[in-house]
């Protein structure tokens, strides 16, 4: 039993450090990352890294569909829009703010918590000497 | 059909998909190696109560802003395991009353914690996702894998080198302790052991589903075998398949990872208890 039991763990082991990440489109019209196509556990999972390890994704075009949320904020004077999405057991959301692309005003933006689909380019940006993450040029349907 | 392996392997892809995979068999086997001792020794409910401690572990490491949770959590159980199983002889408070205890003493206490001292700004999701695992274990980091592949490994080679030794203080302390063996020691070592089992399937299915995941497998393979290897071997066996078909399922579909392993887990309890009746008549 000694024998089945450290060569199970053995093999094991050594799957964790098979394959790799899923490759980049190409095109115009091409999607790095698209959470559309994803289950509930997954995008959430997906997302937590983009938002634990950013740098990882950087320059990839994303697309992700889940719910407008609206924050006016006091000391930037600005209104930030955000896709967020929850767990599977509904306690936990994870977001993305993202810019649309062109010139809007707020009432051109659907109303909070409609589910929305935004595509765009993952990317950083500074602002109060601290560094945050975006989608930019994002394309929103609703 | 084929859809569904077509999305599988596009999840596959995925290295936190790999990552959760290799974890979550891995704490499955450990937990159930130990799972069949504790059922046997009526300390079933021990891994609910040390899990409890845990949480409270986890709420004082995010009060002191302990960027590695796991350094102080682990210590922290490890000592309320050596506590619980060593002063269950001959204690004031006797075994199952100091588990609840410390089970309910330690959740309140942790809970309470974090609603005064926390600076997280989603309180209820943090403790929702200890509690129910949420999607922890698909969110590792690559140093938290290496970190639970190395403890299970421990976990794993001081069950097999101690196996003659654990089914002896298993089956009767007693008798062990008459023929001169240390069964104190080797309690310390299963203690130790449960404890680490502990702090890792926090990540797979969170804190109160944890009992599930240790005594499930266990209770199963009793259904059906009679001898300790057999029920040690079918009790592995079991729960790594249970954990891998969960967590399958529950990227597919969409469910929570934690309460869908132990659904499977009390799916395959179901069918070998008919087995068991079965195989009695």
């Amino acid at each position: 039993m000694k024998k089945h039991i450290i060569t199970a763990t053995a093999c094991i082991i050594l799957l964790a450090s098979c394959g790799g990440d899923i490759g980049s489109g190409s095109g115009a019209n091409r999607i790095d990352v698209d959470l559309t196509r994803l289950s509930s556990t997954m995008v959430y999972s997906e997302v937590y890294n983009m938002v634990s390890t950013p740098e990882d994704y950087i320059g990839k075009v994303i697309r992700m569909d889940g719910n407008l949320n609206i924050y006016p904020s006091e000391e930037t004077n600005k209104i930030y829009y955000a896709c967020i999405i929850a767990d599977a057991t509904a306690c936990c959301q994870q977001g993305i703010e993202f810019e649309w692309e062109g010139e809007h005003t707020p009432s051109d933006y659907p109303e909070e918590n409609t589910l929305i689909t935004v595509v765009g380019t993952f990317d950083s940006y500074n602002e109060d000497d601290m560094t945050y993450y975006h989608l930019r040029d994002a394309k929103m349907s609703y | 059909m084929s859809e569904i392996f077509g999305t599988l392997f596009v999840y596959l892809a995925y290295p936190f998909v790999r990552y959760a995979l290799v974890v979550g068999v891995l704490i499955a086997l450990c937990s159930s190696l130990l799972g069949v001792t504790l059922v046997l020794k009526r300390f079933s409910f021990i891994g609910d109560g040390l899990s409890h401690v845990a949480f409270g572990a986890m709420a004082i490491a995010a009060v002191l802003n302990v960027s590695n949770e796991m350094l102080l959590v682990l210590p922290i159980t490890v000592i309320c395991a050596v506590l619980l199983l060593r002063t269950g002889q001959n204690a004031k408070i006797k075994g199952d009353a100091a588990i609840a205890m410390i089970s309910v003493g330690a959740l309140a206490i942790g809970y309470l914690l974090m609603n005064l001292f926390s600076t997280s700004t989603n309180l209820s999701g943090d403790v929702c996702s200890t509690l129910f695992g949420s999607t922890s274990i698909l969110t590792l980091t690559k140093a938290e894998v290496w970190l639970c592949a190395v403890l299970s490994v421990l976990v794993v080679a001081m069950f097999v080198f101690f196996y003659n030794k654990i089914f002896s203080v298993t089956f009767d302390e007693s008798f062990a302790r008459a023929t001169g063996m240390n069964a104190g020691a080797y309690n310390l070592i299963i203690a130790v052991i449960i404890a680490v089992i502990i702090v890792l399937a926090m990540n797979l299915v969170g804190s109160l589903l944890i009992s599930a995941l240790i005594i499930f497998p266990a209770l199963s393979a009793m259904r059906v075998f009679k001898s300790f290897r057999a029920v040690t071997i079918c009790s592995a066996t079991l729960s790594v398949v249970c954990a891998l078909l969960g967590m399958l399922i529950s990227v597919l579909a969409g469910t929570p990872v934690g309460s869908t392993i132990v659904a499977a887990d009390m799916a395959a309890f179901g069918i070998f208890y008919l087995i068991g009746l079965g195989g009695t008549k």
